[in-house]
């Protein structure tokens, strides 16, 4: 009786949230002029039965279709670019003996932990000076160092037995070779973890593309979708089809590795 | 010797990584605190040292001075509610119970959603004729004006952060939830403690790490919110959403003031530092 209850008050909330949503993915598949006619709460507010993919194909040859696929391409760049960067530093804080080791380690993840748009705006004065902006590099450069992912592939690489490291040693690898082929293959886990991390920040990026990316070839999609919105007479249909795209496609990147997302989050706030 | 041999081989392999931390943190930071003694003159063309001017004008400008209020009414609002929300629904959804894995999965599922993207749904949904208008409607409520309104706006602003928020903190929190042994936790039940007292005197002391972090890692990130800002309400009606991340954005390129700007940046930095070295100190002193 009580377990029923607990399910029910459950299910009411899990619904709430979901509510928004449900919205969103609706109207994103009825035409534009129609999101407003549904005024009253009625069960066609959140269903259609005649769903057309009208919004999705005018999705493709709108701004916000290019700028979806630039952010794609720049969160690739700052995965792959980003791990090489943090599994480095990682193996350097996590595989040797030295005195400044805690200090080291400190300075990078308290450095890193100060959330980087809280300093983005002077940032982006000194990348306009440097004549980064509208750039793919300067979308890409302030993603790639990231203190929780180090934090989290050190915690997996301090785990790695001295005995492997000695017995490649002994094999004739040198560091880079230990690095390469003993650490980072045993780490995929953790590698998966922090490549999440760096995707999710680069995709979430909203102040920092807006300061330094903006023209038509380098805008990304959470700033174009903003523009579309703030347009007078702004095609709703449109705006919730982008919208759509730019949840479903982490959502999908989420859910492929969801027990790697759930063990890395569990691990920074526990450690 | 050995040692030192590999303090040099750690420091090629962490180079990178300095190299970054140096360019896209210090460096920054480093500016904005120079930049913050200087102010642009027309007389002499070029920038002249100010002193403390900056902070000074800041300090004596009625907006800066609202943005700090609202953005302390906004912290002290903001916070609580989403940590409270997120424990009592790590409890809920840690409890067994039919479904309890896909009810939580819903809750979950707004992470995906970038900020921006939200404030821009959540903008239709605020609109006078938009869906939350239409479920009041439904619940024979009077319509509301949300975010035209100066007490609406703020309590509109938290509902959106959290529904973007409280499923993401949730998650560190029924991490830790987990972490404590089912024995305690079924013997607190067998003991037959009200689930209320199970709750407070039971769970809650265990979960005192994963809590202090989302507390602290939470109010940073509600320190910096901006994308609702900017996409909602420009700051309105009349300054009253007008946090100080969007307050400095303006100062910075709609007034054009880039100096006063980073003076205002270098305050809420050291804001945020503060915060974070409670933080860190957090995560470093249970151990």
């Amino acid at each position: 009786m009580k377990r029923a209850s607990l399910s029910v008050l459950g299910g009411v909330i899990g619904i709430l949230f979901f509510l928004p949503l449900l919205w969103v993915l609706t109207n994103s598949l009825r035409p534009g002029s129609e999101t407003f006619a549904h005024l009253t709460l009625s069960w066609q507010t959140f269903f259609e039965l005649k769903p057309t993919l009208h919004n999705y194909s005018a999705l493709l040859s709108s701004d916000v279709g290019r700028a979806t696929l630039n952010s794609i391409v720049v969160s690739a760049a700052t995965v792959v670019i980003g791990l090489a960067v943090c599994a480095s530093a990682a193996f350097g804080l996590a595989a040797f003996e030295y005195r400044g080791r805690g200090l080291v380690f400190g300075i990078v993840v308290l450095s890193f932990l100060v959330p980087f748009d809280a300093i983005a705006i002077p940032l982006s004065t000194m990348f306009r000076d440097w004549h980064l902006t509208n750039t793919f590099t300067g979308l890409v450069l302030p993603g790639i160092g990231n203190g929780m992912a180090i934090f989290l592939l050190r915690q997996f690489f301090l785990g790695i037995p001295a005995e492997l490291v000695e017995a490649g040693r002994l094999d004739g690898l040198g560091w880079f070779g230990v690095f390469r082929w003993i650490y980072l293959p045993l780490s995929r886990p953790a590698l998966i973890g922090a490549g999440l991390m760096l995707f999710l920040f680069q995709w979430q990026s909203y102040v920092w593309p807006l300061l330094i990316g903006t023209d038509a070839k380098h805008i990304l999609g959470p700033v174009a979708l903003s523009n579309l919105q703030g347009q007078n007479f702004a095609d709703y249909g449109l705006v919730f089809a982008g919208a759509v795209v730019l949840t479903v496609i982490p959502l999908v990147v989420i859910a492929g590795f969801q027990r790697y997302f759930v063990q890395s989050v569990s691990s920074t706030g526990l450690k | 010797m050995k040692r030192r041999g590999q303090g040099l081989i750690a420091l090629a392999f962490l180079a990178p990584a300095l190299l970054c931390l140096a360019v896209l943190r210090i460096v920054p930071a480093i500016s904005a605190v120079v930049e913050s003694f200087y102010t642009e003159s027309l007389l002499r063309g070029g920038r002249v040292f100010a002193g403390l001017g900056n902070y000074t004008d800041l300090l004596s400008n009625q907006d800066f001075r609202q943005s700090v209020g609202v953005t302390l009414l906004f912290t002290v609002l903001v916070n609580p509610i989403q940590v409270v929300v997120s424990f009592l629904l790590a409890v809920l959804f840690t409890q067994k119970a039919a479904g309890a894995r896909l009810w939580r999965t819903l809750v979950i599922l707004p992470i995906a959603t970038p900020p921006a993207v939200s404030a821009v749904i959540w903008s239709v949904i605020y609109r006078p004729d938009g869906l939350a208008n239409g479920v009041l409607e439904r619940l024979g409520l009077p319509a509301q004006p949300f975010l035209t309104s100066s007490g609406q706006v703020l309590p509109s602003l938290i509902v959106l952060l959290s529904w973007i928020g409280v499923g993401y903190w949730m998650l560190f929190l029924i991490a830790g939830i987990q972490e404590v042994p089912v024995e305690v936790r079924e013997a607190a039940l067998l003991d037959g403690a009200s689930a209320w007292r199970r709750m407070v005197s039971v769970i809650l002391p265990l979960v005192r790490r994963p809590l202090a972090f989302v507390l602290v890692a939470d109010t940073v990130s509600n320190l910096l919110v901006f994308a609702p800002v900017q996409i909602l309400t420009k700051g309105g009606p009349n300054g009253n959403s007008n946090l100080l991340m969007y307050d400095v954005y303006t100062r910075a390129y709609a007034i054009g003031d880039i100096h006063v700007a980073q003076a205002e940046v270098v305050i809420l930095v050291a804001l945020t530092l503060a915060i974070v070295a409670g933080q860190f100190r957090l995560l470093r002193g249970d151990q």
